[in-house]
C-alpha cells in the first residue's frame, strides 16, 4: 500500500485489514443491521470459501443464511434472483467471475432486465460476488476480467474495489443498494491489507472515483490490480519529474466522468490501464467518452493498455506477460507524456 | 413415495362441497377460454404487434392448479395464455392492456404482445422469456418465503420443452435437498414449438423423473380442472407443511400453433384446428347445471369483448416510458 492509497488518517476506529477480512466484515455487518440479507454459493459455509471470505459467518447466521448449494451457478444467481424479487437480500458467492457466463441468463437477462420489463413493479437488490482476474496459474477458465460485461448490459451496477476500504464501503452500499450489483473482487489482492474503518455506518458511495494521486502531466485511469502498478509507475515518472494523476473509478456502472473529465481537462493527455482485454474494454469507452466530451482540450490521443487478445495461459509467469506491468506502464507514460 | 413410479390419480368423487368448486372452476375455465377466443378473434382479423402464444384447450391444468393456491402464493407461469394471471386475480383489463401495450396493463404500457404479467400484491411473479428460466427464479422466491417466516408455497408452471433445461435439473436438486416449498406444474401438451415430446424424452412421462430428484412425482389428466386442483392441492399441503416439492405432471393437449399465426407445416396430428377433445368445460359440466354454465359461458363472453373493445380504446403509453424502470 502506498501513502496515497491510505484513505482514512489511522487512528481510533480503524483497523488495519486484509482485502477478504474487510469484505468479511462487510457482510458480517450488513447481515447483522437486515435480517433479509442472506448468502448463498458454493462452499461458502463449512469451508468458509474457496478463498475463505465468508469464514466464519455460517457459526454466526446459520444454515438458512448462509447456503452452501451445489456446483450449478444457474442455480446460485436465479435463485439470489427470485429471492430479491420477494423481499429477501441475496449476496450471491460465484467462486470465479468466469463463471458468470453460466448464469449470464440469471444476471443479463433476469437480474438486469425485470424490473424494467415489469414496468418497475419488482426490485432486484441482489449482490453477485465474483472474484476477478489473475491469481497465478489458474487458467485461462478462471482469470478473466469480464467486468465490461456489466457495462454493456443496462440494468446492472458494476463495482470494482482496489482497496480493502473501498472493498468493505462499496460491497456495504451494495448490499443497500436497491439495484442489482456485480461485485469484482479482485482474487490477486485478497490478501493485501490496509486501513479499514470500523464504524458499521462507513460506505462508499457508487459512482464517486478515488483521485489516488494528483498530478498535472497526465491523467491515468486505472482499475482493480491495476491501481497499485500505475500508482508503482507513477512514482517513476515522479522522479523524471512528471506528476501524473492516477484515478481509479471505483464502479464502472454508474461511472464517475465528471471526475475524469475535470482531470484531462488540466493535463491534456489521458490513458487508461485495466487487466481486462483491451479490445472493447472498459477502457475503450472511457477513451471515446473523453475524445468526445474533450476532443479540442487534448494535446494526444487517449491511449489504453490491458491485456492481449489472447486467453490467458496457465503457467504463472506467462500469465503476467499478458496484462500491464509497471515497466510497460512506465513506457507508456513516458511516450503519451512526450507526444 | 418418492422412489417409486409417478401415481396417476384417480376420477375424483364428486361432493356437495365439490359441486361450489366446480361450478367456481367452470367459471374461471370459462373466462380464460373467453378471453382466448376474444383474442384470436382479434388476431386474425386485426393483426397484432408481437407474438401470442394461446393456451387454448389448456385453460383447465391453469384453472385447476391456480385454485389450489392462496392469494399470497408465488407463482411463475409459462408462456400459453393469461389464464394463470387471470385465475391469480389480475384483471382481465391490466392482462389485455400488457398485449396491446396500453396504458392499463399492468406494465403501464410498456408491455406488449408477450406474456410478461407480474403482479407481485398477488404473487404473480412472471414468465421467464428465456424458456425454463422460472425454476430457478422460483426456488428463489420459496426460499425468501421461508426466511421471512411466511408459510408461502411457490407454483412453477413449465411446459414439457422447458423440462429440458439444465435450470430444471439444478432446481430439482437443490430444491429437493433444502425441501424448498415448491410445486411444480408441468403442462405436458405434447410440442415444443416443432417437437414431439417423444424427441426430448427418452421416457414417456415428465413425471418418472421425479424418484430420481427424491421428490413425489404425480401425473394427472390436465382436462380435468377438478383432478388438477385436487393434485395440486395435495401438492400445496405438503410444501406448506414443509415436505418439499412435489412434481405434477398435467398431461393436456396444444390446440393452436406455438404462436397464434403459425401454420403448424410440421405437425400431422389431428389436434390442428378449433377442435377441442375433452375440452376442460364440457368435463366440468357433468358437475355444473347446464343453466349455470351457459349463464357463466354468456358471462364470460361479455367481460372479454367489453374488456376487449375498452382496453383497445385506452392510450398508449408516452414514449418517454421507453427510459422509466432501468433503475430502482
Amino acid at each position: 500500500m502506498t501513502e496515497q492509497r491510505t484513505q482514512e488518517s489511522p487512528g481510533d476506529g480503524v483497523s488495519t485489514i486484509n482485502y477478504a477480512l474487510a469484505i468479511n466484515h462487510a457482510m458480517a455487518e450488513e447481515m447483522r443491521r437486515d435480517s433479509r440479507v442472506w448468502i448463498l454459493g458454493q462452499d461458502v459455509g463449512r469451508m468458509g470459501g474457496v478463498f475463505g471470505v465468508t469464514r466464519g459467518l455460517l457459526d454466526e447466521f446459520g444454515p438458512l443464511r448462509v447456503r452452501d448449494t451445489a456446483i450449478n451457478e444457474t442455480f446460485i444467481v436465479g435463485a439470489a434472483a427470485g429471492a430479491a424479487m420477494t423481499g429477501t437480500i441475496p449476496i450471491a458467492e460465484l467462486q470465479f467471475a468466469d463463471f458468470m457466463l453460466i448464469a449470464g441468463d440469471e444476471i443479463f437477462g433476469k437480474l438486469a432486465k425485470w424490473r424494467y420489463m415489469h414496468g418497475g413493479k419488482l426490485s432486484l437488490p441482489a449482490v453477485v460476488r465474483v472474484p476477478t482476474g489473475l491469481l497465478g496459474g489458474v487458467g485461462a477458465e478462471h482469470s478473466q476480467s469480464l467486468e465490461v460485461l456489466g457495462m454493456h448490459f443496462p440494468g446492472v451496477k458494476v463495482a470494482l474495489p482496489s482497496t480493502p476500504a473501498d472493498a468493505k464501503g462499496l460491497l456495504k452500499s451494495a448490499i443497500r443498494d436497491p439495484n442489482p450489483v456485480l461485485f469484482f473482487e479482485h482474487k490477486g489482492l485478497y490478501r493485501v491489507k490496509g486501513e479499514v474503518p470500523d464504524d458499521p455506518e462507513f460506505l462508499v458511495p457508487f459512482g464517486v472515483a478515488a483521485v489516488r494521486r494528483r498530478g498535472d502531466a497526465l491523467t491515468v485511469i486505472a482499475t482493480g490490480m491495476m491501481v497499485d502498478r500505475t500508482l508503482a509507475a507513477a512514482d517513476v515518472l515522479a522522479r523524471e519529474g512528471h506528476e501524473v494523476e492516477v484515478i481509479d473509478p471505483r464502479t464502472l456502472v454508474p461511472l464517475d466522468m465528471e471526475t475524469i473529465l475535470e482531470s484531462v481537462q488540466r493535463t491534456g493527455r489521458a490513458m487508461i490501464v485495466h487487466e481486462a482485454v483491451r479490445t472493447a474494454g472498459a477502457g475503450a469507452e472511457i477513451a471515446s467518452r473523453i475524445h468526445e466530451e474533450l476532443f479540442f482540450a487534448l494535446d494526444a490521443p487517449v491511449w489504453r493498455l490491458g491485456a492481449i487478445d489472447t486467453p490467458i495461459p496457465q503457467d504463472p509467469e506467462l500469465e503476467q506477460l499478458c496484462i500491464p506491468q509497471v515497466p510497460g506502464i512506465v513506457e507508456a507514460m513516458r511516450g503519451l507524456i512526450a507526444l | 413415495m418418492a422412489s417409486s413410479a409417478p401415481r396417476k390419480r384417480a376420477a375424483t368423487v364428486i361432493t356437495e362441497v365439490d359441486a361450489t368448486r366446480a361450478t367456481d372452476l367452470y367459471r374461471t375455465v370459462a373466462r380464460i377460454r373467453a378471453a382466448e377466443l376474444v383474442l384470436q378473434r382479434h388476431i386474425t382479423e386485426h393483426g397484432f404487434g408481437g407474438f401470442w402464444h394461446p393456451g387454448l384447450g389448456q385453460e383447465g391444468v391453469q384453472a385447476g392448479a391456480v385454485a389450489a393456491l392462496r392469494t399470497d402464493d408465488y407463482m411463475f407461469i409459462a408462456h400459453r395464455g393469461l389464464g394463470y394471471a387471470l385465475a391469480k386475480g389480475m384483471s382481465l383489463e391490466s392482462l389485455f392492456g400488457d398485449l396491446f401495450a396500453r396504458t392499463v396493463g399492468s406494465t403501464g404500457g410498456k408491455g406488449g404482445g408477450t406474456v410478461h404479467f407480474v403482479d407481485p400484491e398477488r404473487g404473480v411473479l412472471g414468465q421467464g422469456g428465456a424458456i425454463g428460466s422460472s425454476f430457478v427464479l422460483g426456488a428463489g422466491a420459496a426460499i425468501s418465503g421461508q426466511m421471512l417466516g411466511t408459510d408461502r408455497v411457490c407454483a412453477i408452471f413449465f411446459g414439457d420443452g422447458a423440462s429440458s433445461r439444465g435450470t430444471w435439473h439444478e432446481s430439482a436438486l437443490q430444491a429437493s435437498v433444502w425441501k424448498l416449498p415448491i410445486v411444480w406444474i408441468c403442462e405436458n401438451n405434447g410440442w415444443a414449438v416443432s417437437a414431439r415430446i417423444s424427441e426430448q424424452s427418452p421416457t414417456e412421462n415428465i413425471a418418472d423423473r421425479a424418484s430420481a430428484y427424491g421428490v413425489p412425482g404425480v401425473i394427472v389428466d390436465g382436462q380435468d380442472a377438478i383432478a388438477v386442483f385436487d393434485a395440486v392441492t395435495e401438492a400445496v399441503d405438503r410444501a406448506r407443511a414443509g415436505h418439499g416439492p412435489t412434481l405434477i405432471e398435467a398431461k393436456t393437449m396444444r390446440i393452436r400453433g406455438h404462436y397464434e399465426g403459425d401454420r403448424q407445416k410440421y405437425r400431422d396430428d389431428l389436434l390442428v384446428g378449433d377442435e377441442i377433445p375433452r375440452d376442460p368445460l364440457g368435463i366440468l359440466r357433468e358437475h355444473v347445471p347446464a343453466s349455470v354454465a351457459d349463464q357463466l359461458d354468456d358471462d364470460a363472453r361479455h367481460e372479454a369483448e367489453s374488456v376487449l373493445a375498452s382496453v383497445l380504446e385506452a392510450p398508449r403509453a408516452d414514449p418517454s416510458i421507453i427510459y422509466k424502470d432501468v433503475w430502482s
